[in-house]
C-alpha cells in the first residue's frame, strides 16, 4: 500500500496540472547557482589573466606564489576536507554568502582603482555576475528556510590600503583578492554540487510527505 | 682728588683693555665652528637635512660664511662625500641644508661633519677654518621594525632615463637573497655584510602600474617588493600661442605632448603666467587657457606657461601685442541672390571687431571643386559682391572667410553656399552628320548629332528640331521634334535635294542650327579604295581637295565595323585641312576599319571623296578557307575556296599557301617548295600571291595515291593555323573505265530483278505452277497428237474419298516445327486423326487406282515421314476455340460439321471450310503415327491435293475447283506454318 502510494506520489511532479501549481522546491535554485559558480570560473580566468598582466611580473607568472601578506582579511576558501564534510548546508551557504560579501566589495575597490577603460569595464561586468551569484546564494537559503547572515555593524570590507601600504603589498592583494576569488569559485562549485546531490534524493522525499499529506 | 685720579686710572686701563680686546678680536680668525649640528632623515625623498647654527657674529649684523661638509657612510672614515656650502649668516642664525642620496639612507649609516670659514670681504685675510664638529650619525635601521628582510626605496617615482639605486638589507647574514626585476634575476654590489645596492641606469617606461622589483629569502616564505613608478619626461609645450576673437578673452593654446600621468600620481598640470600684470592662472584644460582682457589699457602680453608635474617643471614664454592676435570669428549669413546665367550677387555678414577694425574678407567662386574666382573684400560688418562672367546651368560654392585687415594673423573660418546659375540657350550648334541608304528605292537619310558639352547645352536639352526644306521644289517646311534622348534621327525622302537645319532646345532657347544638305543621289560611290596604315596613335588619314570650293571635310568610320549598327563615327575638319589623325579607344587590333572622307561643298552638300581602309594591328588569319576537292583524276585534283571573303580578315590577305603532303612522294612538285610545318613535319608548299585568286589545281599526282593539302592565307603578320590538312586518295588509272561499264550492269541487273520481283506471280503461274495443270501440259499435247489421240486425263471427281485426315498443328509448336522433324511425331496433337467418311471395310475396294499429286509444301514433316499431309484447320478453331480442338469429341465434332459443310456447301460455292483435304495414304510412312484402329491401306493411289488459297479467294473459278473433290480456303497464317 504505502509503495503504492510513493510510486503515485514520485510521479506527481510530472503531472503538469499537478506540477504547474506545486512547489518546485531548492532544487533549481541550486543547480541555477551550481551553472553560474562554473560560468563565473570562466569569466574571472579570462580577468584574471587580462589584470595580471597589467599588474607586471611577477604576478602574472604562473608559478608565482607569495605569501599571503596583506591580504589576511580575505575570506579563505581553502579549508581541510573532513572539516568541508561536515559541513551542514546552512552552514556551507552561510560561508558562501558571507565570502562572496566580501570578495564583491574587494573587486568593486579594485574596479576603482583600475589605470585603463577597459579593465573598468571587464571588473564592472564581473562585480554584476558576481552579484547575480549572491542573489542566487540568498534565494537557495530562502528556499531552504535559512536566514541571510548579517553584516556586523562597523565590520563593512573596505579594500583600501593604509599608509604604510606600499604599492607592491597592494598588488600582492590585488592577486590574493584574484586567487581567492578563483579558489572559492571552485569551491563553490562543489559546494553546490554536493548540495544537488543531496537535495535529489531527500527533496523526494520531502515532497512525498508533503503530498501524503495532502491526501 | 686722589679719587678722581683712581677713577680716572681705572677708566684708562679699561679703555686700553678695551682696545686691546678690539684689536685682537680683528687681527685673529674668527672661531665660529658649527654648533649644534643635527642630521635628520627624509625617506621619502632621501634627504639628509641638516641643521646647526653659528653662534654669536659680536660686532657683526651679517657675515658671509662658507662651510665645508663631510659625509661618511658605513663608517667615518668612509668619506662619500665632501662639498661647500656658502651662506650668509645672520646673527643667531639657524642653518639649513639637505644633502640627496644616492643610495637609499635606511640601508647604511651616515655620518655628518662640518666646519666653517669666514668667507666675507669685510674680514681681512688671511682667514682660517674652525675645527670640525663632531660626527653625527643618520641611522634610519634603527625604526624599521624586525622584519627578515628589507628593500628601499619605497615604490619611487623617477622620470625616465634616470639613474635609480636600490637596495636590501637583511636582519640575518645567513640568508641567501635574491632579487628580481621584472621577473628577471638580478645582481648587485654588495655594500656590507647583509646590505647590497643594485644600481638601474637610464630607467624605461614599462606599464603605468609600474617595475616590480622584489627579493626573497630562499627557502623561506620572506618576499619584500617594490613599484618603481617611471614616468614619461615632462615636455615643454609646443606651438603656444594666443589669440583674441572679441578683444574680450585671449584663448591660449598649446601642445602639451606627453602624458605624464600615472594611477594615484595627477598628470601634469599647466599654469599661465603674465609678466606685464603679474597675474596668474592655472589652466582647466591640458592643451589651452582663456585669459579674460581687463581694459584695452594693456596692449602688450607677456605670457609664460609653465608645464608641472611632481618631478618637475618645463615653460614657454610669448610676447605680443594684442592687435596683432585677432582671429575673427567665422561669417555668418551668407546669401545669393539676383543668380541669373552668368552673374550672382554674394552677401554676408562679419561679428565687428571693436570700433574701429576692418576686416578683409576673401570671396571664392569654386566650380567642381576648383577655386575659379577669388576676390579680396573690406568690410565693417556686412559684406557684398557681384560675381559675374558666370556659366550658365552650372552648379557653383561661393565660399567666404576673413581676417583682420590692419594686422594679418589668421583666418577666420569659413562658411560656403552652392548655388546653381540660371540656364541659358545653347551657344553653340549641334555636330551633325548623316548617312544616306536607299530603302526600298527611296532614299532614306539617317541624321546623327553629338550631344552637347555642358559648356554649350548651356541648360537640359529638352528636345531636338529637326526641319527639312525642299530645295528642288516649293513646299512647306517639315518640321521633326526628336526627344532630348535621341542622338539622332531617320528621314526618309525623295530623289529631290533637302536642306535639313537641326537645332537643340532648352528651357531658355534653341541652338544656333546646324545645315546639312542631302541629296537622293548619293553621287559617286564608285571611288577606289586605297589603304591606310594604323599607328598608336591612330590611323594617319590623308587626301587631295578635288574642287577647291570645299568649305570642310568631314572623315567618316566605324568604330565596331562588325557589330551592327557599327556605331558611325565623324570628324568635321576645316577646308584647309587635307590629313588628320584618326583615333579613338575603341579601336582594336585585327579589325578592319574603313574610312570615308567627304568634301562639304559650298551648298553644305558632302560628297564622297576617299575611301580608306586599314587596320590598327594587322594579324595572322585565325581561320583557314573552307577548300572544296573537284575534278579528282588518278593524276589531278582541284581545289576552290570561293566562299572565303578576303575583307573581313584580321589583316590584308595577301595570298595563300597551298599545302601539299604525301607519303608516297618525297619530292615536291615544280612550283611547290619544301617547307617544315610546326610538328616538324615536311611538306611542300605553294605561294599564290594573288588573294583573288581561290581555286588551285594539283597536278602531276600518283594514282591510288593519298595526298594531304591544307589551304591557309597569309597576311603581313603571318599565315593561318597550319593544323587541319585534308587527306585525297587519287583513284587508279581504269577505275573510270570500270565504273563505266559496271555501273550500267549492275543498273541493268537491278531493273531485270524488280521486274522479276514485281512479275513473280505471273512468273510462277508461267514458268513453275504450284499444281501443273495437266490439260496445258505439252507432254500431253504431244502425246495427243504423236500416240494416242484418246488418251484422257483422268478426272479427280473419279476417285471417292474414303477419309479426311485430319492434323492439328498448334501455334506453340511453330517453332518446334521449322525447327526439328521429330518434334512432330512427339506431340500428341500433331497426330493424324482421321475421319472416315467411307466404311472402312477390310474388303472396300474403291473405284480403281487414283493418281497422288502429293505437296509437301505444308507439311514437310509429314512428307518426310512419308504419309500425305492432313491439315484439319478451322477459323473459328484456331484462335477462339483451343479447347474443343484439344479433345477428341470436340474434334470430331467440329470435323463432322466442317465436313457437312463441305459435302453440302461446297457444292454450293461456298467456302466455309477453309482447308483442303485429301485421301492419305497409310501404306507407308510411320506407322507409329497411325491410329489403334487404321483404315484397310488403300490400293489404289491416293488423290491427294492441297492448295492454299487466300481468303480472298475464298471461291475459285468454277473450272478449277470442278476436278476437286473438297476444297477449302486455308487461313493466311496457316498457310505459312
Amino acid at each position: 500500500m504505502l509503495a503504492c502510494l510513493c510510486t503515485v506520489l514520485w510521479h506527481l511532479p510530472a503531472v503538469p496540472a499537478l506540477n504547474r501549481t506545486g512547489d518546485p522546491g531548492p532544487g533549481p535554485s541550486i543547480q541555477k547557482t551550481y551553472d553560474l559558480t562554473r560560468y563565473l570560473e570562466h569569466q574571472l580566468r579570462s580577468l584574471a589573466g587580462t589584470y595580471l598582466n597589467y599588474l607586471g611580473p611577477p604576478f602574472n607568472e604562473p608559478d608565482f606564489n607569495p605569501p599571503r601578506l596583506g591580504a589576511e582579511t580575505l575570506p579563505r576558501a581553502t579549508v581541510n576536507l573532513d572539516v568541508w564534510r561536515s559541513l551542514n548546508d546552512k552552514l556551507r551557504l552561510t560561508q558562501n554568502y558571507e565570502a562572496y560579501s566580501h570578495l564583491l566589495c574587494y573587486l568593486r575597490g579594485l574596479n576603482r582603482q583600475a589605470a585603463t577603460a577597459e579593465l573598468r569595464r571587464s571588473l564592472a561586468h564581473f562585480c554584476t555576475s558576481l552579484q547575480g551569484l549572491l542573489g542566487s546564494i540568498a534565494g537557495v537559503m530562502a528556499a531552504l528556510g535559512y536566514p541571510l547572515p548579517q553584516p556586523l555593524p562597523g565590520t563593512e570590507p573596505t579594500w583600501a590600503p593604509g599608509p604604510a601600504h606600499s604599492d607592491f603589498l597592494q598588488k600582492m592583494d590585488d592577486f590574493w583578492l584574484l586567487k581567492e576569488l578563483q579558489t572559492w569559485l571552485w569551491r563553490s562549485a562543489k559546494d553546490f554540487n554536493r548540495l544537488k546531490k543531496k537535495m535529489q534524493t531527500p527533496a523526494a522525499a520531502v515532497t512525498l510527505h508533503l503530498e501524503a499529506h495532502g491526501f | 682728588m686722589a679719587l678722581f685720579a683712581v677713577f680716572q686710572t681705572s677708566f684708562l686701563l679699561a679703555l686700553l683693555s678695551l682696545r686691546a680686546y678690539q684689536s685682537e678680536v680683528l687681527v685673529e680668525p674668527l672661531p665660529l665652528t658649527p654648533e649644534s649640528l643635527n642630521v635628520s632623515i627624509d625617506s621619502a625623498h632621501q634627504y639628509l637635512n641638516l641643521q646647526w647654527s653659528v653662534h654669536s657674529l659680536a660686532y657683526y649684523q651679517e657675515l658671509k660664511m662658507l662651510f665645508q661638509i663631510q659625509i661618511s657612510r658605513m663608517k667615518t672614515s668612509n668619506v662619500i662625500w665632501v662639498g661647500n656650502y656658502s651662506t650668509v649668516v645672520k646673527r643667531d642664525p639657524v642653518l639649513h641644508w639637505s644633502w640627496k642620496s644616492e643610495l637609499p639612507l635606511e640601508c647604511a649609516t651616515h655620518f655628518v661633519r662640518m666646519r666653517s670659514r669666514v668667507d666675507d670681504a669685510k674680514i681681512p685675510e688671511p682667514r682660517f677654518w674652525s675645527n670640525w664638529s663632531s660626527w653625527k650619525e643618520a641611522d634610519a635601521q634603527k625604526s624599521l621594525g624586525r622584519d627578515p628582510l628589507f628593500l628601499f626605496p619605497k615604490d619611487k617615482l623617477v622620470e625616465e632615463g634616470s639613474n635609480v639605486t636600490i637596495c636590501y638589507m637583511s636582519r640575518n647574514q645567513q640568508d641567501n637573497i635574491s632579487c628580481y626585476l621584472e621577473g628577471q634575476q638580478i645582481h648587485g654590489e654588495q655594500l656590507d655584510s647583509n646590505v647590497s645596492a643594485f644600481k638601474l641606469n637610464k630607467v624605461s617606461f614599462i606599464r603605468k602600474t609600474g617595475t616590480n622589483i622584489f627579493c626573497k629569502v630562499d627557502q623561506k616564505d620572506v618576499i619584500k617588493g617594490i613599484v618603481l613608478f617611471v614616468s614619461k619626461v615632462l615636455e615643454e609645450p609646443k606651438d603656444f600661442s594666443c589669440e583674441t576673437q572679441d578683444f574680450k578673452t585671449l584663448t591660449c593654446t598649446w601642445d602639451p605632448g606627453t602624458d605624464t600621468s600615472l594611477p594615484k600620481r595627477s598628470s601634469q598640470s599647466y599654469t599661465l603666467f603674465e609678466s606685464f600684470s603679474g597675474k596668474k592662472i592655472l589652466c582647466e584644460h591640458k592643451n589651452s587657457c582663456n585669459w579674460q582682457v581687463d581694459s584695452d589699457s594693456q596692449e602688450m602680453y607677456n605670457f609664460t606657461l609653465v608645464a608641472e608635474n611632481a618631478l618637475g617643471n618645463r615653460s614657454v614664454s610669448v610676447l605680443f601685442s594684442l592687435t596683432h592676435r585677432v582671429h575673427p570669428k567665422t561669417p555668418y549669413n551668407l546669401f545669393l541672390k539676383n543668380v541669373s546665367g552668368t552673374k550672382a550677387t554674394v552677401t554676408w555678414k562679419v561679428h565687428p571687431i571693436g570700433n574701429y577694425s576692418t576686416l578683409l574678407c576673401q570671396l571664392d567662386l569654386l566650380g567642381e571643386g576648383n577655386v575659379i574666382q577669388q576676390h579680396n573684400v573690406s568690410i565693417k560688418e556686412n559684406g557684398e559682391y557681384l560675381l559675374s562672367e558666370l556659366e550658365p546651368d552650372t552648379e557653383y560654392m561661393a565660399r567666404v572667410r576673413c581676417a583682420d585687415a590692419n594686422h594679418f594673423w589668421k583666418w577666420s573660418g569659413s562658411i560656403s553656399q552652392k548655388f546653381i546659375t540660371a540656364e541659358a540657350a545653347p551657344s553653340e550648334a549641334l555636330d551633325v552628320w548623316r548617312n544616306v541608304k536607299s530603302v526600298s528605292g527611296r532614299p532614306t537619310v539617317t541624321l546623327f548629332w553629338k550631344p552637347l558639352s555642358k559648356l554649350h547645352a548651356n541648360g537640359k536639352i529638352l528636345s531636338y528640331n529637326v526641319t527639312v526644306e525642299n530645295l528642288d521644289r516649293l513646299s512647306g517646311l517639315e518640321v521633326h521634334s526628336v526627344p532630348a534622348t535621341a542622338n539622332g534621327t531617320e528621314l526618309t525622302l525623295d530623289q529631290d535635294s533637302y536642306q535639313i537645319h537641326v537645332t537643340a532646345l532648352n528651357s531658355a532657347g534653341p541652338s544656333p542650327a546646324s545645315v546639312i544638305v542631302v541629296s537622293g543621289d548619293p553621287g559617286n560611290e564608285e571611288v577606289e579604295e586605297e589603304r591606310v596604315n594604323g599607328t598608336e596613335d591612330g590611323f594617319s588619314v590623308s587626301w587631295k581637295p578635288q574642287s577647291g570650293k570645299a568649305i570642310g571635310y568631314v572623315v567618316e568610320w566605324c568604330d565596331h565595323p562588325q557589330d551592327l549598327p557599327c556605331d558611325l563615327q565623324w570628324k568635321n575638319l576645316s577646308s584647309n585641312t587635307t590629313s588628320t589623325v584618326i583615333s579613338s579607344g575603341a579601336f582594336r587590333p585585327g579589325v578592319r576599319y574603313n574610312f570615308r572622307i567627304y568634301e562639304i561643298s559650298t551648298e553644305r552638300m558632302a560628297y564622297l571623296l576617299e575611301k580608306k581602309a586599314g587596320y590598327l594591328k594587322e594579324l595572322a588569319p585565325s581561320d583557314n578557307p573552307q577548300v572544296v576537292v573537284s575534278n579528282l583524276t588518278s593524276h589531278s585534283f582541284t581545289l576552290s575556296w570561293k566562299d572565303y571573303s578576303t575583307d573581313s580578315q584580321p589583316g590584308f590577305i595577301q595570298g595563300y599557301y597551298v599545302y601539299l603532303r604525301s607519303k608516297a612522294e618525297k619530292e615536291c612538285h615544280p612550283g611547290f617548295k619544301k617547307a617544315t610545318l610546326p610538328d616538324k613535319s615536311a611538306c611542300c608548299q605553294h605561294r599564290i600571291d594573288n588573294p583573288e585568286q581561290k581555286t588551285f589545281v594539283m597536278e602531276n599526282l600518283q594514282p591510288e595515291s593519298v595526298y594531304e593539302f591544307l589551304v591557309t592565307p597569309y597576311t603581313s603578320a603571318g599565315s593561318g593555323p597550319l593544323d587541319a590538312f585534308t587527306k585525297v586518295t587519287t583513284p587508279d588509272e581504269y577505275s573510270h573505265i570500270l565504273i563505266r561499264i559496271i555501273l550500267p550492269m549492275i543498273v541493268c541487273v537491278l531493273l531485270i530483278m524488280i521486274t522479276c520481283y514485281l512479275k513473280s506471280q505471273w512468273m510462277k503461274e508461267k514458268c513453275y505452277p504450284d499444281i501443273p495443270d495437266p490439260y496445258k501440259s505439252n507432254v500431253l499435247s504431244l502425246i495427243k497428237s504423236k500416240e494416242n489421240p484418246h488418251l484422257t486425263i483422268m478426272n479427280v471427281s473419279d476417285c471417292v474419298p474414303d477419309a479426311i485426315e485430319v492434323i492439328h498443328k498448334p501455334e506453340g509448336s511453330k517453332i518446334q516445327f521449322l525447327g526439328a522433324s521429330k518434334s512432330l511425331t512427339e506431340t500428341e496433337f500433331t497426330k493424324p486423326a482421321y475421319l472416315y467418311l467411307l466404311p472402312a471395310e477390310k474388303n472396300y475396294s474403291g473405284p480403281g487406282p487414283c493418281i497422288c499429286f502429293e505437296n509437301l509444301t505444308y507439311n514437310e514433316a509429314a512428307a518426310d515421314s512419308g504419309s500425305c499431309g492432313h491439315f484439319p484447320v478451322t477459323p473459328e478453331a484456331l484462335p477462339g476455340q483451343p479447347g474443343p480442338l484439344t479433345s477428341p469429341e470436340n474434334l470430331l465434332k467440329a470435323l463432322e460439321k466442317n465436313y457437312m459443310n463441305s459435302l453440302g456447301e461446297t457444292a454450293a460455292g461456298e467456302a466455309s471450310l477453309n482447308y483442303v483435304s485429301q485421301l492419305a495414304s497409310q501404306m507407308s510412312g510411320d506407322k507409329d503415327s497411325l491410329p489403334a484402329n487404321p483404315p484397310e491401306p488403300v490400293l489404289c493411289s491416293e488423290y491427294k491435293m492441297q492448295m492454299a488459297i487466300p481468303l480472298g479467294l475464298a471461291s475459285p473459278p468454277p473450272a478449277e475447283n470442278s476436278g476437286l473433290s473438297s476444297t477449302t480456303p486455308l487461313d493466311q497464317s496457316e498457310h505459312y506454318r
